[in-house]
């Protein structure tokens, strides 16, 4: 199993005139995608317009999607176009980062080269964020920790990750599920305290 | 919330839910805002773990795509004319192989027929007066002729294979094995006959036939 066919169950609602759906696609790969543009463009929120509009093309190309490829692969394609023409047209030379174009995720060498030096203000709220979790993460029992760790960061599936605890499949699924509400619940109290409507944001 | 749909999410997000209880969930995430909310916390929760620097957690960009395709015209028209299109190519497709094969099949049938009259008109050339000769020279009455033996050596003697058939003669019916019989001696007189050079080996064997 992989991310294939839960988007993919998405993807085709879309396909079928169910928008909303395309909202859950936005929220699962916004920031992968908008990392992604970051590679071209150093502004983030530059990014983020290159970002939308590559989301927005994506929602118009839809009825061609046949799901032969991942979603998100496709939709890294189209990021990447999307990118590469708004430096064009914008005149800038692109960031010259060699780029691992068979790998659509982020290598995480890049983060040492990104620039934070343009830091708007959602930059500060991001921090927030981001402490909330890793404090979330480290108050976690060992066991939560591995699996969200080894799921979110290594990238791993359920089934490599019981061979790497060596438990059953249900029970990683159970203790991923279980780290998720953990930091949600810390993080939810950020957004409602801190961010305003970030609760429908996500 | 109920914790196993909230379990189902979390597996659903990592692609891990079987694909029924995908397409279940997809439904109800695209109508709930509170399930949409977590799923979207979910992918901070993990752009955090990342450290995605450079990256607004905080970002509108969810909020903003989805004010832009609200105003859009649904794709729904579109998927299925562009569905029904190939399923209509899929069904044109093999029609039209079809309908190219059949066409070069008359093709070649007609330019056949264009050559054959002329193929007869050389095999007339060539022997004109054939027929002609044979029915002028056919004084004699109607009779019985041995075929002339074929100069080809049989692989298996004829007295082996005549053998075999009466050994096996339960097995066949008395006129098939009287033809065979025949068939076999016919054949093996030609074939000595053959191996002679002898122009003669008909006679005998009409002779033999005559008084067995």
């Amino acid at each position: 199993m992989s991310a294939d066919v839960s988007d993919l169950s998405l993807v085709r609602r879309v396909q079928r005139g169910d928008k909303g759906a395309f909202d859950a696609l936005v929220l699962k790969y916004q920031h992968k995608l908008v990392k992604l543009v970051m590679r071209y463009v150093r502004n983030p929120a530059e990014a983020e317009d290159i970002a939308q509009e590559a989301f927005i093309k994506a929602y118009r190309a839809l009825p061609q999607f046949r799901g032969d490829s991942a979603f998100y692969t496709w939709l890294y394609r189209i990021a990447i176009n999307s990118a590469k023409n708004a430096v064009v047209s914008r005149d800038r030379s692109p960031i010259d980062y060699d780029l691992d174009r068979n790998n659509p995720d982020e290598s995480y060498d890049m983060q040492g080269r990104m620039k934070d030096s343009e830091t708007p203000e959602g930059l500060v709220l991001t921090d927030e964020i981001r402490s909330t979790v890793n404090a979330a993460i480290e108050a976690l029992p060992e066991d939560l920790r591995t699996a969200i760790v080894l799921r979110e960061l290594e990238g791993l599936s359920y089934e490599e990750i019981a061979a790497a605890m060596d438990c059953p499949v249900g029970t990683v699924r159970s203790r991923i599920f279980r780290a998720r509400e953990a930091i949600d619940r810390r993080l939810r109290e950020v957004f409602e305290g801190g961010l305003g409507r970030a609760e429908e944001l996500g | 919330m109920n914790e196993e749909l909230d379990s189902q999410l979390s597996a659903m997000f990592d692609g891990e839910l079987p694909v029924a209880e995908c397409e279940l969930l997809a439904r109800r995430l695209s109508r709930d805002e509170q399930l949409k909310a977590r799923w979207g916390r979910y992918a901070v929760i993990g752009a955090s773990i990342r450290a995605e620097r450079g990256v607004r957690l905080n970002a509108d960009l969810a909020r903003r795509v989805s004010s832009v395709i609200t105003k859009e015209p649904n794709i729904a028209v579109r998927y299925v004319e562009r569905q029904a299109a190939r399923a209509a190519s899929r069904w044109f497709r093999p029609v039209a192989g079809l309908g190219v094969a059949a066409g070069v099949a008359a093709l070649s049938i007609l330019w056949m027929r264009s050559q054959a009259p002329g193929q007869t008109a050389e095999l007339a050339q060539v022997i004109p007066d054939a027929p002609a000769a044979a029915v002028a020279t056919s004084t004699e009455p109607d009779s019985y002729v041995v075929p002339r033996p074929s100069p080809r050596l049989s692989l298996v003697p004829a007295t082996q294979l005549a053998n075999y058939v009466v050994a096996h003669s339960e097995f066949s019916s008395p006129v098939a094995r009287r033809n065979l019989l025949s068939a076999f001696m016919t054949g093996e007189t030609g074939t000595a006959g053959a191996s002679n050079g002898s122009e003669e080996a008909s006679e005998n064997v009409y002779d033999d036939a005559k008084n067995p």
